[in-house]
Formats: structure tokens, C-alpha cells, sequence
């Protein structure tokens, strides 16, 4: 029979064990120390709003539905496609949504989307609890499915609601399946990673690399590229045009740039 | 001559009535209610829940929050002897260190419980990110289990000295540990309705007073149903206490809704949180935060304050009115969505999106309380924590 003694001292010894362990994780070495090629990279997007608001109107007028939360743009059809993201009646799954703005009551309505906006200063980065969301060198905000455990302290930190929470099993809700990219299970968390699986294939490749919303999009509105590029499409854009940022104050410092 | 405080008796209940296997029973029933259905949030996932992608966050953080705070609060009135030298107190020290213990193991089962990846939950204790201050807080989690036990087990070695060092110690451990989770909420600064400097020091506040509101009654319950005799003044004096609690909650929190409502950027939403009943949150926070602490208030200022059915009410009306006010700091910041583009009225998708709690999401967080209960059920009848007398304790001249 163990005493009373010994009882106490092997559960305080085993929870002291775990407390250690966590202690020692703190000399854990910084992943990813080296310099790789992809710090040659720093992927943004410009949306052109001028052009999002067109596409949505035309959509609206051809299908009859004046309902913004009702309307499937090619942008968010393609990616949702390609990125295995679950059909849901009960949640809303897409990685990307589009806002209905007016600068007053009877003004005419502005529709841009929201992703997740890569931001420099990531607040989804900070607060994570096992690094399972990290920053790439090319500015990428990636989710380690491996190491999410579904806490859901990034999607209350992320100023933009860009992250989603699958609450229910994808693989019933999913209408086609792409092998190459994620396929997630239950309880973690899917974000917009500019289609990392396409860009990191297509760069590879030598090709100009472009996410699907990009090449889905029927009126150019999305231009992606490389803004350590002088050279790139975006980077001319930013150069000679005015873009914002969403929520600016809070310093992030997004890496999507709206063009108003 | 000197003077020496004469030792306490701590003894082991007999446990062996029919009333305490059906208070056992009962907890148990509960406990497995609530593993039943983790069960089903396991194999169905989060969808069993009420919560949503606009609302990840609902009852089982509150539940965090107030397991957490609960146990703060036990380990501050088990060292009021040991670090204030309230000897009276004394007699309190080793079941509210045991209560201590339990809670922080139900705050971290309503952690395990919550996240949607459990099979990853390993993750939790191996890697540590330093800018995360719920990360901080896994670690602060872990090792105040440990404080709690060697706070215990210092106490049932009758190490005076070190119980007192220990004692200090716990009790700022505790004030980290919670100031911490306040700080999960508070420095959340993309949510005008979370980002507060006062959320640590108001969880500290509260912790205190839903800690009492729990021990308060359990107590009371405890010693009438052992037949020992017991000192109704010592737990006026908790009561005392748990009142001022209250009076400091209420005043921070009329302090925190006025600059919030002050706040161009939140007023609406938070005039609407508090007026409009298009979510449950104007019941929770009239009703169960503001209500019940005032009607707690109330019954501690009454004529029958120092009766023991006042103290058992107004203990559990003050626990109730904590754990409203933690749903009331986790969940309307999430409901009320904020201004993306300033400038512009976003009038798509702009919802206020209501969450409701399933029964699954009360039943794992009542299970969890439950397992608190009879653990402490199952500890006063194997370890020595409670008093063979529960009164005050007279100084005594030594000759």
C-alpha cells in the first residue's frame, strides 16, 4: 500500500516533470535558421476595387441576386475547388470573402475581398501556442496541420476574421478533391496561403507563379507578385499607385493592398 | 513566557454514510454525463457546439477562465494564514490548497476539452512560442499544479517555516497565473471590446470572490453534514471579503463599460449589448453578472447576513455572477463584428452573430465542476483536510 507520503511526492514529482519539460522547450532553436532562396521572395497582392465592385455587379445583374453573401464569385468558386475547401450550409468554409462597403447610406456599394492579408507583423504568429502558424521567409503565413491543435487563439487574434475553424468533417463536404493541396482534417485551423503548393510548384518550375484567385479572376483585379521584384507587375503598381491597408492603425502591415 | 498558537487537529472524515456515497454518486453521474458527451464533440468534432467561425470562442473558455480563477482565489484564502498570519485561518489552509489543486486540473481538462485537435495536444508541452502569453500561461498552468502540491505537502508535513515560505510563494503564483489569462483576453488588441489593461487585475478581483463564492457554501455544507463544530464568524469574515470582491468588480466593470461606450469605434455595439436582446448576451449580463452581484450585495447587507443559508446563497450567487461576467468578457467581443475599412459602413457580411451553448458544451463544463466536487469528496476522506474543529483558535500564555 503506498502511503500518503509517497503518494503526494510522485504526483508532485510527475507534474513537476511536465513543467520541466515545458521549461526546456524554451531553448528550442529557431527553425528554419538558414537563408533559403525563398527569402529572394516577398509575395503581396494589389486588389484593384474598381474592378472587384465591376465583376460583382455584372454577376448581380446576370443572376439576378442582389445578395452579396449569396453570390459565388469565379475567385472564390476556383479556390475553394482547388484548395479542398468542405461545401457547408452551416458554416461559412471559404477562405476568401467579399465586402459590401458604402461611404454613406446612398452611396454606391464598393465589393472587395478579404483574405488572409499576410500581414509583416502577424498577430495570428504571435499568439500562437505551438508555432503551428509561422511566417515563411517569403512572407507567407503558413499552418503546421501537423502541429495545430485547434485552440483557435489565432482566429480571435487575426484583426481580418480571415481563419477558419473546421467544425465539422471536410471529407464529407468535399465536392472534388485536390491531391496536391491540403486536405485537412476536423479541428484545425485553414487560412488563404496564396495557394502555396501552386506557387512553390510553379516557381520551381520557372514559372511566373500566381494563386488561383488570381488566375480565376475574369477582370484582372488581383495582381500578385513579388515585391522584392522591382521589376514585377505589383511593384510598378505600388510605385505609381495610392493603396491602403486594411486596418491600418493596428501595424500589421499587410501585404494585401486594396486600390481604391 | 511566551505565547504559541496550540495545533490543529486536521482529520480524515469517516465517509462511510449513505448521504456521503449519494453525494459521491451524484458528481459521478455528472462526471460521466460530461465525459459522454466529450464523446460525441470527439467523434463529431466542434459541431456538437454552439460556437461558429464568427464565434470560435464560447462557454469552455469561460470555463478556463473560471476554473483558473477559482483556484487563484482557493490558494489566496488557504495562505491568508501562512502569508497574512491570520491564524484563525489556519484551519482552512490544507482543503483550500487541496480545492486549489483540483480546480486548475478542471481548468486544464476544459482547455483539452476545447481544442478541436486533441490527438495533437502533445504540441501543448513541447513547443514554446515566448510571444504567445497563452503559451506562458501552459507553462504557468503546469508548474502552479506543482506549487499547490508542494504548498499541500509542506503543510502535511507540518513544516512551518516552509509552509510560510511556500505560502508566499503560491500566492504570487497565483496572481501570475491569473494576471496571465487575463492577459490571453486582454492583449488581444485587434477587438476593442477584449484589448483592457484591466483585464488581469479585474480577473485577480474576481478570481477572490468566485473562489469564496465556491468554498463559502462548501464549507458551510461540509462541516454541518461531518457534525463538527464550526465558528460562524470566521466565515462572515470570508464573506466580508467576497463582498468587498464584488463592490471592486462592480466598480471596474462600470469603469470598462463607460470607456468602451465612450469609444466612437465600440459604443453602438456595446449600446447594443447591453440594450438589445438580439443575443443572450443582455440576459447573461443584466441578469447573471449585474443582477446577481447586486442581489448578493444585497443579502450580505441584510439583517440575516450572519445566518448560514445567507452565506450559502449569497456564495453561490457571487460563483454564478463570475462565471456570467467571464462569459461576458469572451463571448460579445466575438458576436459584435468590428470596422474593417475605416471610412466606410461595411453593410455585408456584417452580422451579429448570437451563440447559444449546447448541452454538450454545460455538460462537459458541468462535468468538469463535478469532478472538482468529488474529488474533494473523495480527498477529505483519504487525506487529513479539514479540522476536527473549525473555530477559532485562542492564544494561549505559555508558562
Amino acid at each position: 500500500m503506498i502511503s500518503r507520503r509517497k503518494f503526494l511526492v510522485l504526483i508532485t514529482a510527475s507534474a513537476a516533470a511536465i513543467a520541466t519539460n515545458k521549461a526546456l522547450a524554451f531553448g528550442e532553436s529557431k527553425e528554419n535558421e538558414y537563408k533559403s532562396e525563398l527569402s529572394n521572395y516577398e509575395w503581396g497582392m494589389v486588389v484593384d476595387v474598381d474592378k472587384c465592385t465591376q465583376c460583382i455587379k455584372e454577376i448581380m445583374e446576370k443572376e439576378g441576386i442582389k445578395d452579396i453573401e449569396k453570390i459565388e464569385p469565379p475567385c472564390i468558386r476556383e479556390c475553394n475547388k482547388a484548395n479542398n475547401v468542405p461545401n457547408s450550409d452551416k458554416y461559412y468554409y471559404s477562405l476568401i470573402r467579399i465586402y459590401e462597403v458604402r461611404e454613406r447610406e446612398d452611396a454606391e456599394p464598393l465589393f472587395f475581398p478579404v483574405m488572409c492579408q499576410e500581414c509583416e507583423n502577424p498577430a495570428c504568429v504571435q499568439v500562437c501556442l505551438t508555432k503551428a502558424s509561422y511566417k515563411r521567409e517569403d512572407g507567407i503565413i503558413v499552418i503546421d496541420l501537423h502541429r495545430c491543435i485547434g485552440c483557435r487563439y489565432c482566429m480571435i487574434a487575426c484583426p481580418y476574421n480571415a481563419r477558419r475553424f473546421l467544425y465539422d468533417h471536410p471529407e464529407e463536404n468535399l465536392r472534388v478533391v485536390n491531391p496536391e493541396a491540403p486536405i485537412r482534417k476536423h479541428g484545425v485551423v485553414m487560412k488563404c496561403e496564396f495557394c502555396l503548393w501552386k506557387i512553390d510548384r510553379e516557381r520551381a518550375e520557372g514559372k511566373d507563379p500566381k494563386p488561383v484567385c488570381v488566375e480565376a479572376c475574369p477582370h484582372k483585379a488581383l495582381i500578385f507578385g513579388n515585391l522584392k521584384d522591382p521589376n514585377s507587375e505589383i511593384s510598378k503598381i505600388l510605385r505609381t499607385s495610392k493603396v491602403i491597408t486594411l486596418r491600418a492603425h493596428l501595424g500589421t502591415n499587410p501585404k494585401v493592398k486594396y486600390k481604391l | 513566557m511566551g505565547v504559541e498558537v496550540p495545533k490543529i487537529d486536521f482529520k480524515k472524515i469517516e465517509g462511510k454514510s449513505p448521504g456521503y456515497y449519494a453525494i459521491c454518486a451524484i458528481w459521478l453521474v455528472i462526471c460521466l454525463i460530461g465525459v459522454y458527451a466529450y464523446y460525441l464533440q470527439w467523434i463529431h468534432g466542434h459541431q456538437v457546439t454552439g460556437l461558429n467561425n464568427q464565434v470560435p470562442w464560447g462557454f469552455g473558455i469561460a470555463a478556463v477562465c473560471y476554473f483558473i480563477g477559482a483556484s487563484a482565489g482557493s490558494l489566496i484564502v488557504s495562505a491568508l494564514s501562512g502569508v497574512f498570519e491570520k491564524e484563525e485561518f489556519k484551519i482552512f489552509s490544507r482543503s483550500a490548497a487541496f480545492f486549489a489543486a483540483a480546480m486548475i486540473v478542471a481548468a486544464m481538462g476544459a482547455i483539452f476539452t476545447d481544442i478541436g485537435n486533441p490527438s495533437n495536444s502533445i504540441n501543448f508541452l513541447i513547443h514554446f512560442n515566448p510571444t504567445s502569453i497563452f503559451s506562458w500561461n501552459a507553462f504557468l498552468y503546469s508548474s502552479y499544479f506543482v506549487v499547490c502540491f508542494v504548498y499541500l505537502l509542506a503543510q502535511f508535513e507540518e513544516k512551518k517555516f516552509l509552509t510560510r515560505c511556500i505560502a508566499v510563494f503560491a500566492v504570487g503564483w497565483a496572481v501570475l497565473v491569473h494576471s496571465g489569462t487575463g492577459g490571453i483576453i486582454g492583449f488581444i488588441y485587434a477587438n476593442d471590446f477584449y484589448h483592457s489593461s484591466l483585464t488581469p487585475p479585474l480577473f485577480i478581483i474576481s478570481a477572490i470572490a468566485s473562489g469564496l463564492g465556491l468554498l463559502i457554501p462548501t464549507y458551510i455544507l461540509t462541516f454541518k453534514w461531518t457534525k463538527r463544530e464550526y465558528d460562524i464568524n470566521l466565515l462572515w469574515t470570508l464573506t466580508k471579503i467576497m463582498g468587498a470582491m464584488v463592490i471592486l468588480l462592480i466598480y471596474c466593470f462600470a469603469i470598462e463599460g463607460f470607456e468602451k461606450g465612450y469609444m466612437p469605434s465600440s459604443h453602438e455595439a456595446f449600446l447594443k449589448m447591453i440594450t438589445e436582446p438580439v443575443t443572450p448576451v443582455v440576459y447573461v449580463y443584466w441578469i447573471g453578472q449585474v443582477g446577481l452581484m447586486l442581489l448578493a450585495l444585497a443579502i450580505m447587507l441584510s439583517p440575516f447576513r450572519k445566518t448560514e443559508v445567507a452565506m450559502i446563497t449569497s456564495g453561490l450567487l457571487v460563483a454564478i455572477a463570475v462565471f456570467c461576467e467571464r462569459y461576458t468578457l469572451v463571448v460579445p467581443g466575438l458576436s459584435y463584428p468590428y470596422e474593417v475599412l475605416a471610412g466606410y459602413e461595411v453593410v455585408k457580411p456584417f452580422h451579429i452573430v448570437p451563440y447559444y451553448p449546447t448541452w454538450v458544451e454545460w455538460a462537459i463544463v458541468l462535468g468538469l465542476l463535478a469532478g472538482v466536487y468529488l474529488a474533494y469528496c473523495i480527498g477529505i476522506k483519504i487525506f487529513a483536510l479539514l479540522p476536527e474543529k473549525a473555530v477559532k483558535i485562542e492564544e494561549v500564555k505559555k508558562e
